[in-house]
């Protein structure tokens, strides 16, 4: 279909922010690496995560925008704290700790890819058209974070150690990604975001384990609970808003500029 | 009357910002559609592909074309649109573009499916003595690759996979492979 009908409206966006949402957050959270990663090409690769992490936020928020009337950077600048649907995870500072930095991506790229993978069969022509570029900009992402944890895990004591903790230290995090937005059930009813086989959490573990086995590294990840409620319907973190502050500050000096 | 050609000539003098390559060589010029606007004028139409979503080029690009365009005699309007569908690929660059960009210090991947993973050779002294030095580059569709032989480093231009990325099922038929 091109155009959607409008009871999906709602659902769709709800799921096409919590994506951008997440992919916006991470993105800057990346971004505090620039000038700063421990050798120089994670310096270029972190930079580089980053601006394609926004960018891709910015075509999300694009299709979102035309389905509510909206802007992408209205979207992305000017929503409360309570509006935005990222999962904790991505919220997190890292402390700059580059293990939790590097099992942080892990996490959430994984789950991007399985995610932009679905959408890329999306029965909305266009949401379909954009996932598929993205997913293929998403595998090399996953590439990178895989061949980071191999070498990290088959470092010496201490960097496996740290890889170990950072990993339990975020798994009971992670599995908030797969909170499901709301009215996710239509929109795989009808193709638009449609389902997989086996099921998300099943799928993302699966592919999860095998890296982290493949890096000497053991992870235990609990499905999440069907009750929890969080990121994905505005509950944040405490130190979401103050991040939100920071990330906004330039765009509220002049809401309407152009850059 | 303007046409497809004089447009495509146009758009040929039309360089990519970060690479001398022109837009047409990058393969990023899918369509060009004429409708007639009076007798003797033409409203323009150009398709672009941009090569990763978001490229913060773009948007220079889709103003030059109008610039350029809408400057030829008998244009009445130019549209810039840009669409993912084809998505672009390495493999629209065209022989002499990829001649441009050797010159350049960047190479291209080969095209076609059989070459995917295949090392470039280095752009310029020829060797196949090379190592990928980072997956990332100094734009999102570079990445940086050093030459063992003459000592240079190198750009070597991404491959996006185009298909067949994820199966929704995993559940094979037993024995069919
Ligand atoms: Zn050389």
């Amino acid at each position: 279909m091109d155009k959607l009908p409008n009871e999906l409206k709602q659902p769709l966006v709800e799921l096409l922010l919590s994506v951008a949402d997440d992919k916006f957050i991470l993105g800057h959270r990346n971004a505090d690496w620039t000038g700063l990663a421990p050798i120089l090409e994670e310096d270029i690769a972190f930079s580089s995560l980053s601006q394609d992490e926004i960018s891709h936020a910015i075509a999300i928020y694009q299709i979102a925008a035309g389905l509510v009337g909206s802007t992408a950077d209205k979207l992305a600048y000017a929503r409360k704290p309570d509006e935005y649907l990222c999962a904790e995870l991505v919220e997190l500072s890292d402390e700059f700790n580059w293990a939790i930095a590097v099992c942080r991506n892990f996490f959430c790229d994984h789950h991007d890819y399985l995610r932009l993978g679905r959408l890329a069969h999306s029965s909305y022509v266009p949401l379909a058209q954009l996932a598929g570029r993205l997913v293929a900009e998403e595998q090399i992402h996953v590439q990178h974070v895989d061949m980071l944890l191999k070498r990290l895990g088959h470092g010496d004591t201490e960097s496996r150690e740290r890889m170990q903790s950072a990993l339990d230290r975020l798994a009971p995090l992670a599995t908030g990604l797969l909170e499901p937005t709301q009215g996710i059930e239509l929109l795989e009813a009808k193709g638009v975001y449609p389902r997989i086989e086996p099921a998300m959490f099943e799928r993302w573990t699966e592919d999860l384990r095998h890296v982290a086995e493949a890096s000497e590294l053991k992870l235990q990840l609990q499905a999440p609970r069907a009750e929890a409620i969080g990121g994905r319907r505005g509950r944040h973190s405490d130190a979401f808003a103050s991040l939100l502050d920071e990330l906004t500050e330039v765009y509220r000096l002049e809401p309407e500029a152009a850059w | 009357m303007v046409t497809q050609d004089d447009i495509l000539n146009t758009l040929r003098t039309i360089d990519d910002p970060e690479m001398p390559i022109s837009i047409v060589d990058l393969g990023l010029v899918e369509k060009i559609e004429l409708q007639p606007s009076s007798p003797a004028c033409m409203d323009v139409r150009v398709k672009i592909l941009p090569t990763f979503v978001g490229c913060t080029a773009l948007p220079m690009i889709e103003n030059e074309i109008r610039r350029c365009v809408s400057a030829l005699p008998g244009v009445t309007s130019v549209e810039v649109q840009s669409t993912y569908s084809p998505p672009w690929s390495v493999d629209r660059i065209t022989p002499s573009g990829r001649e441009s960009l050797r010159r350049y210090g960047v190479t291209v991947p080969e095209a076609g499916e059989e070459n995917v993973g295949q090392p470039p050779s280095c752009p310029f002294c020829g060797s196949a003595t090379v190592r990928q030095e980072s997956a990332f580059g100094p734009t999102r569709c570079r990445m940086i690759w050093y030459c063992e032989s003459c000592r240079h480093p190198f750009e070597h231009l991404k491959r996006l996979a185009t298909t067949g990325l994820i199966d929704l099922s995993l559940q094979r038929l037993p024995e069919t492979r």
